[in-house]
């Protein structure tokens, strides 16, 4: 520790990159800028969110997905299928209380299967 | 066969837009969710990146009203655990928010206190 303290002082950006990193990998969590990122577009432009504050928020996602799949395969498991697939996860999130986030989501995978239709078409036309 | 397509769409376009969290390290954290986590299909990581950005979305939200009552314009970790202990559905994250900072995980600790208790 006391090594890393005498070359901090111009390597103190790559140690919180390294510091980052190391947390994210061993206990498993999106990484901090993309989390970062996604809180600030939805906050107010002037203000600032503390290092602490989303470290705390990568924690709670982490959990999110933890808790959301656990229910997901349980569902899984009683149907006596392997794979927990999309639509077990809106399942899973509808049955914890998160249904507000259904419409939104079914709006997304949409957009996404409208894009993989148009593609399938285009392939049916040229073979 | 549309499952499919979704995902081999996004992976192949990239013009479908980008995603705002890593599908990779999304489906890691879904594998050791638990023992009976066994195959994961490649659309719902896809279905998870959109509902943790919501998940996100909102509990940032409900962290900056906190911060706005108590007069600050920057967020910190306490206006997180605020949110938590005042929404339900956030519940599950109780003990991740009042947990020591040396042991966040949840489980881990209240297995901990079982284990002692019993001892």
């Amino acid at each position: 520790m006391e090594d890393n303290m005498a070359a901090g002082a111009s390597n103190a950006h790559d140690d919180d990159d390294d510091d980052n990193y190391i947390r994210e990998q061993e206990r498993l969590m999106l990484p901090i800028a993309n989390v970062g990122r996604i809180m600030k577009q939805i906050l107010p432009p002037n203000t600032k969110i503390s290092k602490e504050a989303k470290e705390t928020m990568q924690d709670c996602v982490s959990e999110f997905i933890s808790f959301v799949t656990c229910e997901a395969s349980e569902k899984c498991r009683k149907e006596r299928r392997k794979t927990v697939n999309g639509d077990d996860v809106c399942w899973a999130l509808e049955t914890l209380g998160f249904d507000e986030y259904a419409g939104p989501m079914k709006r997304y995978l949409h957009r996404y299967s409208e894009h993989d239709q148009a593609d399938h078409r285009a392939n049916q036309e040229k073979g | 066969m549309r499952q499919a397509g979704i995902y081999s769409g996004i992976l192949a376009g990239g013009r479908t837009g980008p995603h705002l969290l890593p599908l990779a390290r999304i489906k890691k954290i879904m594998k050791k969710s638990g023992d009976n986590v066994n195959m994961i299909s490649g659309e719902a990581p896809i279905v998870f990146s959109k509902a943790c950005e919501l998940f996100i979305e909102e509990l940032t939200r409900r962290s900056w009203m906190v911060a706005m009552q108590r007069k600050r314009r920057t967020l910190h970790k306490e206006d997180v655990a605020s949110a938590v202990i005042t929404t339900d559905i956030f519940d599950f994250l109780v003990n991740l928010v009042s947990a020591d900072s040396t042991n966040p995980t949840p489980f881990a600790s209240v297995a901990m206190e079982t284990v002692l208790e019993s001892s």
